[in-house]
C-alpha cells in the first residue's frame, strides 16, 4: 500500500522502501513508498531487509536510476539525488504546531518538575511506551520550559501570585479494630468489633434472590482458607452527623474489610469467567489500592442466589444489597463509638491552582450490564442507599469531586477479571486522584467517571459526551483510564481521541501487556501507561494484581506533564516489553530525587511448583 | 506454540444470551464457546440466531504435566455443585 505524502513526512526518518514495481527514470515520491508501520512483520520473517536503507526524508524527490520491484529497500547505488539526512524542516515546524501553546507557565516556580517521561501506543497493536530523555537538561526544572520560554517566564511573572484555594476537606477519622467476634448485637467495644448473630437471617429475608447467606470471620492466621470467587471488597465507613459524601467528617475502621463472595444455588460462581476461587492467600495481590492488606481481619459474606442468575444483573446486585445489611449494622455501631477511640485523622483538601496547568481524570467504568455495573454517589461511603447504578444513568459522564471518590462514591458489582477488577476499595484509595490532588504543579479540575456500554452505537454517543465535557472544562491535560479489556477498549480509544480532536493532551491508562492488547487505536493515542505488574504480562487470577497503583499514577502525571509541555514522545517496540516501564520509573526517580518502590507482583505469593512454572 | 501463527476465520452462531454473557455453537459442529458480553464487539442489539465470526488458531498442550492448582478447583466446584443437587433433593 502506497502512503500520503502526510504519513511520509510522519515517517521520514524511517526506511524507504519501494510498495510496488517502479521504472527506472521516475521521482521519488510518497506514493511509491510502503508504510513503515508493517516493516517489523515483514523483516521478522525474512521477507525484508533493511541494510543500507536510506530515510524517507532522503529519497523523496531523488530519481530512481534502475528499476526495481516492489518491496525493494531504496539505497544509495539506485538513486541520484538524494538529500543530506537531516530532519525535514517541514516536521519540525509542524511539530511546534501541534504543541499547545505552552501557557504561561508557572511550573517555573515548581522545583521538582518532572523530566520527560512519556509512554507512546502507536495504532492499534503497536504499543509504544515513551522513554524519557534524560538527557534533556539533565533533567532539571529548566528543561520543562519549552520553546518560547521568554513569554511564558514574561507571563509567569503576572501569573503566580495566583493563590491555592481549598474548595472543601474531607476528614477520615480512624478507629481501629483488633477482634470481629459474634455477638447478641452489633456494636463495637473498644477495638472490638461484634456482629450479631442471627444478622444472616435478615440479609436472607430482605432480597428474594438471596438464598442463603453466610458469615465467616477470617484473620491472618486464616488466611489459607478456600473461598468462592470475591466479588468485592470494601472499607467500613460511615458520615459524621449530616455531611455529605466527599466533604465533612468520615468516620472509618481499621484493621478490617468487608469482603463478599458469593455463588448460585447450583454452585456456579457469581461473577464472570475468570474468578478468584481459591485459597485466599494464593489469590488476593495483597496491599493492592483495591485489596486488602497483610494482617487485616476479613469480614467475609458468602452469598448464595438464585440459579441461573449469577449472570443477570439482578442476581449480583441482590448478593451487594443483602451484604450492605451487614456493614449498615456496623455502619450505625461505628456512628456512636466515643471520640477517644479515634487513632488516627487524615485530612484531605481539594486545592485548586488556579495558574497551574488544570487537568481532569476521565474513569472508565463497566456498563455493559449484568454485574457490569456500579452504583455510582450512595449516601453512605460504598453504600448502596441513594446510589444509582451507571447502567440506569445510561453510562453517560457523572461528574464527581476528587474527594467523593476517596469517601466511596462508587460501589464496585463490575466483575471483569480478578487481576485487573477496580474494587469498591479501590476508589476509596484511588492512587491516580491522590497523587493529581497532591501535585503542587498541576490543578486537579475533577474526576469524570464514564460507564461503558455494550453496543458500538452507545458507546460513541458516550464518549461524545465525554468529549464536550471535558471541552467545557477547558483544561490544559487530561488523564483516561479503564479497568479489565476487552470492548470496554473502544470507548477507552473513542474517550482519548474525542478529548485530543479538541487539542487537549491526554494519557491513556489501561492493563494492556500481552493479553490486554489494544483492540482498536488511533492518531491521539500515543501517550498510554501500561497497569500491568504481572511477570508474564497477562490476566494472572489474581485479585487486584493488574490495577492501577502509585507507580502507574506517578508514571502517568509525568506523562502528562511531559505532553503538556510539547516534548516528544518516542515510539514503543514493537513487543510488549516491561523494561520500558522500569526504566521510565528511574528517569523519574532521578529527577524527583525520590525512591519509587514498585509493587510486588504475583510472584510474591505462596504457589504451587507448577503454578510458578506456568507464570513464569 | 508451534502453530500459533496459523490464523483461521471462524464463523459462529450466537445460541444463547444472557445479561452478562453469550453462548456461541462454532459452525460446523466444531464446538461451542461461552464468553463475557465485553470480549464481544456489538454494532447492534445481540439476537440468538446472528452470525459472528473471529480469527483463531488450535489450542496446544503447553506442557504434560497438571496444574495442581487448577485440579484443586475444579475438584472443589464439583463437589460443591454436588453438594447443592443433593441439599435440593432433601429439600423436595
Amino acid at each position: 500500500m502506497s502512503i500520503t505524502a502526510e504519513t511520509a513526512q510522519a515517517h521520514a526518518n524511517d526506511p524507504a522502501v519501494l510498495c510496488c514495481r517502479a521504472e527506472a527514470g521516475i521521482t521519488i515520491e510518497a506514493a511509491n513508498l510502503e508504510d513503515p508501520a508493517i516493516f517489523d512483520d515483514l523483516v521478522d520473517s525474512g521477507l525484508l531487509t533493511l541494510d543500507g536503507a536510506l530515510t524517507i526524508g532522503q529519497v523523496l524527490g531523488a530519481k530512481l536510476t534502475k528499476t526495481c520491484d516492489s518491496l525493494c529497500p531504496l539505497t544509495a547505488d539506485v538513486l541520484e539525488g538524494v538529500k543530506e539526512a537531516a530532519k525535514p524542516a517541514a516536521l519540525e515546524s509542524a511539530k511546534t504546531e501541534e504543541t499547545p501553546a505552552p501557557a504561561p507557565v508557572a511550573q517555573v516556580a515548581g522545583g521538582t518538575a518532572s523530566g520527560v517521561l512519556k509512554i507512546h501506543i502507536g495504532e492499534g497493536k503497536d504499543i509504544d511506551l515513551e522513554i524519557p530523555v534524560g538527557a534533556l537538561g539533565g533533567g532539571t526544572a529548566v528543561a520543562e520550559i519549552p520553546a518560547g520560554a521568554a513569554t511564558g517566564v514574561a507571563g509567569a511573572t503576572a501569573q503566580v501570585p495566583a493563590e491555592e484555594k481549598v474548595v472543601r476537606t474531607l476528614t477520615k477519622k480512624h478507629f481501629t479494630i483488633t477482634e470481629v467476634k459474634r455477638g447478641p448485637e452489633t456494636k463495637i467495644e473498644g477495638t472490638t468489633l461484634y456482629i450479631r448473630e442471627g444478622i444472616e437471617k435478615d440479609c436472607i429475608d430482605n432480597q428474594e434472590l438471596v438464598h442463603d447467606f453466610k458469615i465467616e470471620i477470617i484473620t491472618p492466621d486464616l488466611y489459607h482458607t478456600y473461598s468462592e470467587t470475591v466479588m468485592d471488597v470494601q472499607p467500613i465507613a460511615t458520615k459524621e452527623g449530616d455531611a455529605e459524601l466527599g466533604s465533612g467528617v468520615t468516620r472509618t475502621l481499621d484493621g478490617v474489610v468487608m469482603m463478599l463472595t458469593g455463588t448460585d444455588d447450583d454452585g456456579v460462581q457469581i461473577g464472570e469467567f475468570g474468578s478468584s476461587e481459591g485459597y485466599l492467600d494464593e489469590n488476593i495481590m495483597w496491599g493492592r489500592p483495591g485489596a486488602p492488606d497483610k494482617g487485616e481481619i476479613f469480614i467475609k459474606a458468602q452469598a448464595t442466589i438464585q440459579a441461573k442468575t449469577n449472570m443477570e444483573r439482578r442476581g449480583p446486585l441482590a448478593a451487594h444489597t443483602a451484604f450492605d445489611i451487614v456493614t449498615q449494622e456496623i455502619r450505625l455501631a461505628l456512628k456512636e463509638l466515643d471520640e477517644s477511640l479515634v487513632t488516627s485523622t487524615e485530612e484531605f483538601k481539594q486545592v485548586r491552582r488556579p495558574g497551574k496547568k488544570k487537568v481532569v481524570i476521565v474513569k472508565e467504568i463497566m456498563g455493559q450490564g449484568a454485574m457490569h455495573d456500579n452504583l455510582v454517589l450512595p449516601v453512605e461511603p460504598i453504600g448502596v442507599l441513594g446510589a444509582h447504578p451507571n447502567v440506569d444513568l445510561g453510562n453517560v459522564p457523572v461528574v464527581v469531586s476528587p474527594l467523593e471518590v476517596l469517601d466511596g462514591c462508587i460501589h464496585a458489582l463490575t466483575c471483569i477479571g480478578p487481576a485487573s477488577k477496580e474494587m469498591s476499595r479501590h476508589y476509596w484509595r484511588e492512587p491516580l486522584v491522590l497523587e493529581a490532588l497532591h501535585d503542587t504543579e498541576i490543578d486537579l479540575c475533577g474526576v469524570v467517571f464514564v460507564g461503558s456500554p455494550q453496543i458500538n452505537a452507545e458507546k460513541f454517543y458516550v464518549s461524545k459526551r465525554v468529549g464536550y465535557t471535558v471541552e467545557a472544562m477547558d483544561v490544559d491535560g487530561a488523564f483516561v483510564t479503564t479497568e479489565g479489556f476487552g470492548n470496554n477498549h473502544i470507548d477507552f480509544a473513542s474517550h482519548i481521541e474525542q478529548i485530543g480532536m479538541r487539542g487537549i493532551p491526554v494519557v491513556g491508562m489501561s492493563f494492556c501487556a500481552v493479553q490486554g492488547a489494544l483492540v482498536v487505536g488511533n492518531k491521539y493515542m500515543t501517550h498510554m501507561v501500561d497497569n500491568n505488574k504481572s511477570e508474564a504480562g497477562i490476566e494472572n487470577e489474581v485479585l487486584a494484581c493488574n490495577t492501577l497503583c502509585t507507580e502507574d499514577a506517578l508514571r502517568a502525571i509525568a506523562m502528562l506533564k511531559a505532553n503538556m509541555s510539547g516534548e516528544d514522545v518516542k515510539a514503543a517496540e514493537k513487543k510488549w516489553n516491561p523494561n520500558v516501564k522500569s526504566t521510565n520509573l528511574e528517569l523519574i526517580s532521578n529527577v524527583t530525587g525520590e525512591k519509587i518502590t514498585l509493587v510486588d507482583n504475583e510472584q510474591s505469593l505462596p504457589m504451587s511448583k507448577k503454578r510458578k512454572e506456568k507464570y513464569s | 506454540m508451534k502453530y500459533g501463527d496459523k490464523i483461521i476465520r471462524m464463523e459462529g452462531v450466537i445460541v444463547e444470551v444472557h445479561e452478562g454473557a453469550v453462548g456461541i455453537d462454532l459452525k460446523g459442529r466444531l464446538g461451542f464457546l461461552k464468553i463475557p458480553l465485553r470480549m464481544l464487539i456489538t454494532d447492534y442489539p445481540i439476537k440468538v440466531g446472528q452470525e459472528v465470526a473471529w480469527n483463531m488458531s488450535f489450542p496446544e498442550q503447553l506442557s504434560p504435566d497438571v496444574n495442581e492448582h487448577y485440579v484443586a478447583g475444579i475438584d472443589n466446584r464439583r463437589q460443591k455443585e454436588m453438594q447443592m443437587s443433593n441439599q435440593k433433593q432433601e429439600v423436595e
